[in-house]
């Protein structure tokens, strides 16, 4: 908003630095000298600049030549071209360009025909020179507002445009639903808050054992943490690749983020890499929000015990550790960002993970797509009426059995 | 919502520090606030800062990012911060995302004043 509003004055400010013209459209040669002399003052003092014309179609020529000019002053009985016609030409050549007519008191029914034309304003003849100067510059702050309103406008428009791509994007790059399958069963949702935040899960098969989950959420929202987003999703990926180890994927992306990160943007981001043989996960946590684990044998739900390291993105030789956790089968782990248990009701008071974990506890879930539904049903009963402040991202996964080796 | 976005930062001179003290939340929302309070006590000459968060309710990442970069940039400066006064909930959001590691945590105001 700060940045918006410094684009705006230095649009502003741009505007009223550049020396308004006008352009001075009558056949009585003696004319351009009286402008010059009885408004020499404000000439010379820089407030404007005169530019003369003989007729219409002259006036068109140096209009042509002169597109800054916003302000004609023209008479209305000329030869070659009247100011009639000039009226109507203007209005094609530049909508935005004012006229203010000039012309014989006696000419009302002409001076009528102008303003229905659409001229902003006339005086008479002869010219009352103190009258002119306050007609010019009447139409001089008119003419700014209308620039400074079409400045802002279109600076919105790019900018809602540009906020509309950024959340685009950020939701185009989720995974695709996994297709059915006896071995698990997953479902992930994200509802970004109304500003695009940098919440972000992601899933693949690293080979035809193993399952990789990801969840994320990066520092501040807008435009540059979408793009951390994407870039830290992207390292992500690529380093999953190359190893096995979750420990050394966020090393490895860790140093990457870490390099020339001036603004010190950072990303929390829990990583682990499900054995679908034998639901062995292996995992590292990198400042995220601990997941839970649902163990269907007694009903439990506990977060995943820490590998004690810290977001992704600060301290480039950071050392990343990985724990190792056993499912049984049956057995389901429910990853969240803390748009769900940092949400707070009316009285200031959140969500926590106690809520969360009686939830996922308490009663059976049919599918994961019911868990994640039963889990952001009693989020909104609790939060009634709030406008949710961040994105709100979960995925359940359920190994249900093990995945033969042919 | 407008109540929930408020945030003021109170400071107050101390003989070895400036204490500053965030009421309220601090989310994307208002985390300038606290950036121009941070950068309005280093432009004064004020490197060695104390964060007092009594009153605070509670930070969001973007609210992180900026005492991080504060912690930074007054390291830089041949200062410090250090931190201190955290809920429960606070504390919990340092340890979680790591930054109680990087970021020196004391219980009170009288040890993070000693340690300045």
């Amino acid at each position: 908003m700060e940045q918006e509003t410094t684009q705006v004055k230095e649009i502003s400010q741009e505007i009223e630095k550049r020396r308004p013209r006008i352009l001075m459209v009558d056949d009585e040669s003696d004319l351009e000298l009286l402008v010059r002399q009885r408004l020499r003052r404000r000439i010379r003092s820089g407030d404007y600049e005169f530019l003369f014309a003989s007729n219409g179609q002259e006036a068109l020529e140096v209009l042509k030549e002169n597109p800054d000019i916003r302000l004609v002053l023209s008479d209305i009985n000329m030869p070659v071209m009247d100011g009639l016609t000039l009226l109507s030409q203007l209005e094609s050549a530049d909508p935005d360009i004012c006229a203010v007519i000039i012309s014989a008191y006696g000419d009302m029914g002409n001076i009528r025909t102008a303003m229905n034309r659409g001229a902003f304003d006339f005086v008479t003849k002869p010219i009352d020179f103190n009258d002119l100067q306050i007609t010019i510059d009447k139409t001089l702050r008119h003419i700014d507002m209308i620039q400074q309103a079409l400045s802002s406008r279109d600076r919105l428009v790019s900018l809602k445009q540009e906020l509309s791509v950024a959340k685009n994007v950020q939701m185009s790059v989720l995974p695709p639903v996994p297709s059915p399958n006896p071995y698990y069963d997953l479902h992930a949702q994200m509802t970004p808050a109304r500003e695009i935040g940098g919440d972000f899960f992601d899933y693949f098969e690293v080979d035809e054992f193993h399952l990789g989950l990801v969840i994320a959420d990066v520092s501040g929202k807008g435009v540059p943490a979408a793009l951390f987003t994407l870039v830290s999703r992207a390292l992500l990926k690529s380093a999953a690749c190359n190893h096995d180890s979750p420990s050394r994927c966020l090393s490895d992306v860790n140093e990457l983020l870490s390099q020339q990160n001036d603004s010190l943007m950072f990303v929390t981001l829990f990583y682990g890499v499900l054995d679908l043989r034998n639901g062995n996960l292996l995992y590292c946590n990198g400042g995220h929000n601990p997941p839970m684990v649902v163990r269907t044998a007694d009903n439990t739900t506990s977060a995943l015990p820490t590998t004690e390291n810290m977001a992704l993105g600060i301290v480039a030789d950071h050392k990343f550790n990985e724990k190792l956790l056993v499912l049984e089968p049956g057995d389901s782990l429910f990853f969240f960002t803390d748009g769900i248990t940092e949400s707070s009701d009316n009285t200031d008071e959140e969500f926590g993970e106690s809520r969360l974990e009686k939830v996922l506890t308490n009663q059976p879930h049919e599918n994961m797509a019911s868990m994640v539904d039963s889990v952001l049903k009693a989020l909104s009963n609790f939060t009634v009426g709030m406008e949710p402040f961040d994105d709100v991202t979960c995925l359940a996964l359920r190994w249900n059995q093990a995945k033969p080796e042919k | 919502m407008s109540e929930q976005n408020q945030l003021s930062v109170a400071t107050e001179s101390h003989d070895k520090a400036m204490i500053l003290r965030p009421e309220g939340r601090i989310d994307g929302s208002n985390a300038s606030t606290l950036d121009s309070a941070i950068q309005e006590q280093f432009e004064g000459g004020n490197a060695v800062l104390v964060f007092d968060f009594s009153n605070l309710n509670y930070i969001s990442s973007a609210g992180l990012r900026i005492l991080l970069v504060a912690a930074r940039d007054a390291q830089s400066k041949g200062g410090k911060s250090v931190f201190c006064g955290l809920s429960t909930q606070i504390a919990e959001i340092f340890s979680v995302s790591g930054f109680d590691k990087i970021l020196t945590i004391h219980p009170g105001l009288p040890e993070a004043l000693d340690a300045v």
